[in-house]
């Protein structure tokens, strides 16, 4: 395992704070950057991470070139909040509509590489409450002021909100500590120093995201960090402490079902890497139980994850992409 | 005026066009709580934040006020102020997270007076964004210690040690848009608190009882009599006390204030109710204390004055119905100086002081507008009485 990464690419977003000099990186780099919001029911919080991502990286400082949200189909209003702040606003399923129709914040994050412009691309879930535009700036410091790192992912302290005004300083990152990083020491050490694999807020160049395969749901975050090490090694990657994100509780169940995707994934990966040999199919249900007055009753929940090709493999995408370089040189 | 009012449409839309920015700088300053007295984190980081846009000066002062400068044109004309107290009324000291929708803003503080605040360190892009410029200096002000205790403390000690006369002041407060105040009553605050040792009162054979105390001082100050003219009024507006419902009360406390049209007849009402204490103390041997919290003097601008003239033909001109009540707020110390003042509310919201204060976002646009079409009129002198 390599010792130095975690000394030499885990930085601070404070580091990267004066924005001025983000912004002079950017123009003398030629570079435009997207930023994408996948939803799905988040009318709670999207308003206020467009409107503070908006007003301080694009209004004031255009480091952002767009900031569109890819959204599941809500039920809420998410939609239509996003929309008022003038911000596009894409259903997943009308991008690509020839392909078969997956649900999931990968499928959003995968059509994203589609409908965005910019050169670098930054990933940040909607329903941060503390939202602040470090997020932002603190994950493309490291793309912007370095030539080698082409993948930045967040790491942080996750209080708990578990009611009105109330936080629990820690709890998050159970599935991290219980599954993923128990993993990544069993067969990948290096990326142990990866601290929070699961973070949903990462950036990269559009380079990095369209030659990887992008998993459907909750295994996203995984299979991304594996193929990017596998693909260019771990020097192109950097770690952005974020301070804080406050984010909602999920039961232990709801983590259950998460731990099971994120094992599959892991697995799946492993084993196409012919890094173990797993004699049999993977089940897709993940089976719970729970106490219904005396009888135990069985939740069983299909969890069967599909798998977006790399995005270059996409003949529209490719085509898209051509035609986009060729208006570049032209004008 | 006619063409200062001519332009209110258009700060409207320009006003409108850089909500983000107006949004994010209410939701990132009230997000930090600043209960009064503990107001510096939050005043750090509107430094902080203002030094960002466009001001020629901006620090915190000796007490801690931050204050901000945009130097005009003149080097003969007086300043004109522009204030947004800074604290809130929640003792919370953890930072929050307001709710940001289409149509509203919501959390604790945002209505009183976090979106003011905001709206205060938004000023500067605006005036860029509406290419103003101004004769008199424009000076930001965000007064710690104003409510409560704080007794507004922070514009006190600002205005003592400002050398220099000040031509007018806008005093913002987030609610509600419509409101023009332009005098406050004579007022002071106050609490009496009855707190019984068990010692002393053990070998007693009827204990006294706190609460029973307290409700005697309630009897006697309610049979006060206050005269119609100058208009005068006690107001009993908290009552807290007592253990549990099967134990004699060892402590009770009512928080009072007296409010007149004439600082000497709330004087004397004061006395009243201190030899009302004195009487209390000594016919039930118990410890009745009175406390005052805060004071203000009675202050008015004439009701004709040109800055109030002016501030409503705006209003008017934004089809904003306007109002008056007494002020409590930073325009007492402006016009106990003799400095004409003004306070303006920005917009509409519900659930004041409670956790979930709400401020509606559409009619921040008018409230916004007002200021700097005001601003113009005073600093072409139309304002000047």
């Amino acid at each position: 395992m390599g010792k130095n990464w975690i000394k030499s690419n885990t930085f601070h977003h404070s580091a990267f704070k004066d924005i001025k000099q983000l912004l002079a990186a950017k123009e003398r780099k030629q570079l435009a950057i997207s930023l994408c919001l996948p939803t799905l029911n988040e009318e709670l919080t999207i308003a206020k991470e467009i409107v503070i991502l908006k007003s301080e990286l694009m209004t004031r400082y255009p480091l952002l070139d767009e900031i569109i949200v890819i959204d599941s189909g809500s039920t809420d209003k998410t939609r239509e909040i996003a929309r008022s702040y003038h911000v596009p606003v894409h259903e997943a399923n009308d991008i690509l509509p020839h392909l078969e129709k997956y649900k999931g914040k990968g499928e959003n994050l995968w059509k994203a590489l589609y409908v965005t412009r910019g050169d670098i691309i930054v990933y940040l879930d909607a329903d941060i409450k503390n939202i602040h535009h470090h997020f932002a700036y603190g994950l493309l410091g490291p793309l912007l002021l370095t030539d080698h790192i082409r993948f930045t992912k967040a790491f942080y302290d996750r209080p708990i909100s578990i009611g009105k005004n109330q936080w629990r300083p820690t709890g998050g990152g159970r599935v991290t500590e219980l599954v993923t990083r128990p993993l990544f020491s069993m067969f990948m050490p290096d990326l142990t120093q990866i601290l929070q694999p699961l973070s949903g807020e990462y950036a990269g160049y559009r380079n990095v995201f369209e030659s990887i395969p992008f998993q459907i749901g909750y295994g996203v975050e995984t299979g991304m960090l594996i193929d990017i090490h596998e693909k260019w090694g771990l020097d192109v990657m950097a770690q952005v402490d974020l301070d804080r994100r406050v984010h909602k509780n999920q039961d232990t169940k709801a983590l259950g079902r998460m731990a099971f995707v994120i094992m599959r994934t892991f697995l799946n990966r492993i084993a196409y890497q012919e890094r173990i040999h797993i004699g049999q199919e993977l089940y897709n249900k993940m089976i719970q139980y729970r106490l219904v007055q005396s009888d135990l009753q069985q939740d069983i929940y299909d969890l069967a994850q599909a798998e977006r090709p790399p995005m270059q493999e996409i003949p529209e995408y490719r085509q898209k992409q051509s035609r986009a370089k060729c208006h570049y040189h032209s004008s | 005026m006619e063409k200062y009012l001519e332009l209110l449409p258009g700060f409207v839309e320009n006003i409108r066009a850089i909500r983000e920015i107006i949004i994010s700088n209410i939701v990132l300053l009230g997000q930090i709580p600043a209960p009064t007295f503990h107001e510096a984190r939050r005043a750090e980081r509107l430094v902080e934040r203002l030094s960002e846009f466009p001001v020629d000066e901006c620090s915190l002062d000796a007490f801690g006020n931050p204050v901000a400068m945009i130097r005009g044109q003149s080097n003969t004309r007086p300043p004109i102020f522009l204030v947004a107290h800074l604290d809130t009324f929640s003792e919370i000291e953890s930072d929050q997270h307001y709710e940001v929708t289409d149509k509203t803003i919501s959390g604790i503080g945002v209505s009183d007076n976090s979106a003011a605040v905001g709206v205060l360190v938004s000023l500067p892009e605006i005036f860029k964004r509406l290419a103003l410029q101004f004769e008199s200096d424009i000076v930001l002000v965000a007064p710690v210690s104003s409510l409560g205790r704080g007794n507004l403390r922070g514009i006190r000690r600002l205005l003592n040690n400002w050398s220099g006369p000040i031509r007018s002041a806008v005093c913002l407060e987030t609610i509600e848009l419509g409101r023009l105040n332009y005098y406050s009553y004579g007022m002071i605050r106050s609490e009496i608190e009855c707190s019984i040792v068990v010692e002393n009162h053990e070998r007693r054979r009827y204990k006294p009882n706190a609460i029973l105390v307290i409700n005697e001082v309630i009897n006697a100050i309610l049979g006060l009599r206050l005269p119609q003219q100058p208009r005068t009024q006690i107001v009993i507006g908290r009552i807290s006390g007592g253990f549990d419902h099967g134990n004699i009360a060892y402590d009770a406390t009512i928080g009072f204030e007296i409010r007149s049209d004439s600082d000497d007849m709330v004087r004397s009402i004061y006395a009243d109710i201190r030899d009302i204490v004195d009487g209390v103390n000594k016919a039930f041997d118990v410890e009745v204390k009175l406390n005052r919290i805060s004071n203000l003097n009675a202050t008015r601008l004439r009701y004709n004055h040109p800055l109030i003239k002016c501030a409503s033909k705006i209003l008017r001109y934004l089809d904003v119905a306007v109002f008056s009540e007494p002020s409590e707020t930073a325009v007492s110390i402006f016009l106990g100086r003799n400095i004409p003042a003004i306070t303006l509310g920005i917009t509409h919201g519900n659930n004041f002081h409670q956790d979930d204060a709400m401020i509606e976002i559409e009619p921040l646009y008018k409230g916004i507008a007002q200021i700097p079409a005001l601003l113009m009129a005073i600093d072409h002198g139309i304002c000047d009485g």
